[in-house]
């Protein structure tokens, strides 16, 4: 199921980029290249070939691990992806972890008290956290706690400018400075994570509160609840059987929050300069650099995969039910 | 509107909010009074010279300097800047040509050396020449601008430039970045059979004969340069640059504003404006030599005739663009020749605004009921928008009917390339590197010229470029610079609008800067004032 999947999605984004009106022969050249020399840059890039030969190579390319080099950095595609991997999933973890941590009990306790003040402000705030456009909070929140307050340091990406970063190990610098023992690398790494984090879960939580919120909400008026209810159950009880209802549904919520965040993650790592592979996307995207721009969307199919199957797996664990069903 | 003015309300703030920042302490001075901190809109995309990438461009002037230099000079204002009309020996100390002017012969000064501790020889400038040529890039064009066919090595110190044909250009091309002189010893060690040039090692490193050398690269984050303990001129003020990526431009003024960063690459126009405004910052500026030009196709109808393209240009009013377009920023543009460049001749401009002419040349031209015409205009430059609406306001008092039409720069690009130029009114930038009149004219209006992107012919004009590119004496030359130039305005083929100054925003202690025809500031140049 997958690989076919994969080539799909392969495809699609191979057309979608060339069909653009994307010049990088025009970039690569520069301003003063004489028609052979355009013609010379063509050829060499192999876009004088039709779409599906080329489609073909870099399929057998891909096929062998290769994802083509960047034509903008120069360098192999896979290995600036690999690289940036882990720099974005850090963001996302404690983001959509945080996020998850509060909107989750948020969403709960506005089920079990339908109509109540608790209710309207979560519902109030999830819209809030729906309706700013994450560019403007990244740079309203830099205002605020850098500019204006100072509590922040400035948003010059994942360590301050004269720490020495920790040793590549897993790639995460708060991770790799403290294994290395770097006090110094890790207190800067922490601090520079802090308003990115905010950000990410902001806009993560949001969609969790009012899904958890509407999950629950659907359980509590389930038969079964209705039941334990109606049987005099202590109310501890009764929302021990919502909690444990909920949980599947929400969990595959969360799942396909996290799949989604990763493309708005990528304007939360523009603007602070976070350099992971969100941001690298959004490079590829804006100066037609197709062989990044493929590996990158590569890269977000797999992680869509991977997701939806950890998803799955803990799904099995938590409620061996599902795996019977046909 | 809304959103307009709340971005005014918390700039209004942030001018407040941000001397306080600075007050905290926040600032770049003390612990790091030796190094520059600069933020950039990402890290350098590798270190050769040829390749066209905006961030290598920005670094590789710092690494590669040039066997020759323009001369200094102090403008009315007392600040440093190019004198276009002198070059000097920078890495060569001196040269001699034959008596046909077809072959050069520098002689290379001694005790030039890299940080690798390699001496610059001869055999250097031939093999960092050849690599131009075999790569066929900006060098390759360089070279054939100013008709150089071979570098070889004579001596040690000794090595010679062979001319197809005298060239007017070649001696202030050498001022260039590019082709950078290497230090081939070094990267030699690097190259192999596939890459005999050593491009992908110049992906991560340097090999340079100037001020600074690049130490560390950690690509998408920062690069850190240090100065060249071996070089051969005085030491650089700062011996230490971090240039740290932050892609958002916002974010790079803010942190420019707070003494995080000395200097921020290339803030837009709008940021200027606001930034002039502003203490904690100092905004530099020179002539710019981009003319913001709207080009007319002289292939299609109406602009085939002359008179519809001086009608157009009389009846746009370039005070009012000043405004309009560039905020005051501009400088009004009366020759295709930027007025920083020696040779420079606005005597014949007539084109002040005058809607009466406009209408009565429109009228002869039979266009007395004016027409419709679809202008062009991208995202290459900030100005274009603004400029090609300004222009379609003002042509409608005119009685033409400009629809602007905005298409994608790739496609700007690729419709402006040699082989198709078949858009009939658009705008455009080609600003001259080379600071020379023959260079500029051979650029932009020679027929073969290779941003003439709106096949501009005239023999005469092409004549007179051909003849000056091959007479190397100076008072000659420049008088039939002064015809081609006169001749040019004469067939109007562009819009006359305004050049566009260059702008560098930096922190208020940092002096020594100085315009570039290139555009990138040389951090040698700069240091804290006391």
């Amino acid at each position: 199921m997958i690989v076919p999947l994969l080539v799909g999605i392969l495809f699609f984004t191979f057309m979608l980029v060339r069909i653009g009106s994307q010049d990088p022969v025009g970039l690569l050249a520069g301003p003063t290249a004489t028609q052979a020399e355009i013609d010379m840059i063509t050829r060499d890039l192999g876009l004088d070939q039709p779409l599906l030969v080329q489609f073909s190579y870099y399929m057998a390319n891909v096929v062998q691990g290769d994802l083509g080099e960047s034509w903008l950095s120069n360098r192999p595609v896979l290995s600036d992806i690999l690289q940036r991997i882990p720099i974005t999933l850090e963001l996302l973890f404690w983001g959509v972890g945080i996020g998850a941590l509060i909107a989750i009990p948020v969403g709960l306790h506005a089920a079990f008290r339908p109509g109540r003040a608790f209710d309207h402000v979560s519902r109030f705030l999830s819209l809030l956290g729906f309706s700013i456009p994450t560019y403007w909070l990244g740079l309203v929140m830099l205002f605020v706690f850098f500019y204006l307050l100072g509590w922040a340091p400035p948003g010059i990406g994942r360590i301050g400018l004269i720490v020495i970063p920790p040793e590549p190990i897993t790639g995460s610098y708060l991770i790799d400075s403290l294994l290395q023992g770097s006090w110094e690398a890790a207190r800067s790494a922490a601090s520079h994570l802090v308003l990115p984090v905010i950000c990410v879960a902001i806009v993560a939580a949001a969609p969790i509160i009012k899904h958890t919120r509407a999950i629950a909400l659907e359980v509590v008026g389930s038969d079964s609840v209705r039941y334990a209810r109606a049987s005099g159950l202590p109310e501890a009880i009764v929302r021990r059987i919502v909690l444990r209802n909920s949980t599947v549904p929400v969990m595959t919520f969360v799942g396909t929050e996290l799949t989604g965040l990763v493309g708005t993650v990528s304007l939360i790592e523009y603007v602070f300069a976070w350099g992971g592979l969100g941001q690298y996307g959004l490079n590829a995207i804006v100066a037609g650099d197709f062989a990044a721009v493929q590996g990158y969307v590569l890269a977000l199919a797999l992680f869509s995969v991977l997701v939806f199957l950890i998803i799955d797996l803990l799904v099995v664990v938590l409620e061996p039910r599902a795996s019977e069903q046909p | 509107m809304r959103e307009s003015s709340m971005r005014r309300a918390v700039r209004r703030a942030a001018v407040v909010a941000g001397a306080g920042v600075l007050a905290l302490g926040l600032g770049v001075s003390g612990a790091l009074a030796e190094t520059l901190v600069l933020a950039a809109p990402g890290t350098p995309e590798g270190f050769d010279g040829d390749a066209l990438r905006p961030q290598t461009q920005n670094v590789v002037t710092q690494v590669y300097e040039p066997l020759v230099r323009y001369g200094r000079t102090t403008d009315a204002q007392g600040r440093e800047r190019l004198d276009s009309s002198v070059v000097e020996g920078h890495l060569a100390e001196s040269w001699e040509t034959s008596e046909d002017g077809t072959r050069w012969v520098f002689t290379l000064r001694q005790g030039v050396k890299s940080p690798h501790g390699n001496e610059l020889t001869a055999a250097d400038v031939a093999w960092s020449w050849n690599k131009s040529f075999a790569q066929k890039r900006t060098g390759n064009f360089i070279a054939r601008v100013s008709n150089v066919s071979g570098v070889e090595e004579v001596s040690r110190y000794e090595v010679a430039f062979t001319l197809s044909a005298p060239s007017s250009i070649f001696l202030k091309a050498l001022t260039l970045y590019v082709p950078g002189i290497y230090d081939s010893e070094t990267v030699k060690q690097h190259a192999t059979a596939d890459d005999p040039w050593g491009l992908t090692w110049l992906q991560e490193h340097t090999a340079g004969f100037g001020a600074y050398h690049l130490a560390q690269l950690r690509p998408g984050e920062q690069a850190v340069f240090v100065h060249n303990e071996n070089y051969f001129g005085e030491k650089p003020y700062f011996d230490r640059v971090i240039y740290r990526a932050v892609p958002s431009g916002a974010s790079r003024v803010t942190l420019l504003k707070t003494g995080q960063v000395h200097w921020i690459e290339r803030p837009s126009v709008q940021q200027v404006v606001d930034l002039r405004k502003d203490d904690s910052v100092k905004v530099e500026e020179a002539v710019g030599v981009a003319l913001a030009s709207v080009r007319m196709n002289g292939t299609f109808k109406p602009f085939d005739d002359v008179r519809v393209r001086r009608a157009l240009n009389y009846a746009i009013d370039q005070n009012s663009l000043q405004e309009a377009v560039f905020q005051g920023t501009g400088s009004i543009a009366r020759s295709v020749v930027p007025s920083v460049i020696e040779g420079y001749d606005d005597s014949t401009f007539t084109y002040d605004h005058d809607l009466g002419k406009a209408k009565a040349l429109l009228a002869e031209a039979g266009y007395a009921e004016g027409f419709e015409v679809e202008l062009l205009y991208s995202d290459m430059n900030w100005w274009q928008q603004p400029m090609a609406i300004q222009i379609a306001d003002q042509l409608r008092d005119a009685g033409v009917t400009v629809k602007p039409t905005r298409i994608t720069s790739s496609d700007m690009r690729s419709r402006g390339a040699p082989a198709v130029q078949d858009m009939p009114f658009f705008a455009f930038q080609n600003p001259p590197i080379v600071l020379d009149p023959v260079y500029t004219m051979y650029l932009l209006a020679h027929s073969k010229g290779v941003s003439n992107r709106s096949r501009y012919n005239n023999p005469e004009v092409d004549r007179l470029i051909d003849e000056a590119r091959e007479t190397l004496d100076s008072g000659k030359r420049l008088e039939m610079m002064r015809k081609a130039q006169q001749l040019w305005l004469a067939d109007a083929p562009w819009i006359m609008t305004l050049y566009a100054s260059a702008f560098e925003a930096m922190a208020p202690n940092i002096v020594g800067w100085m315009d570039y025809p290139d555009t990138h500031e040389r951090w040698a140049d700069l240091s804290i004032a006391r």
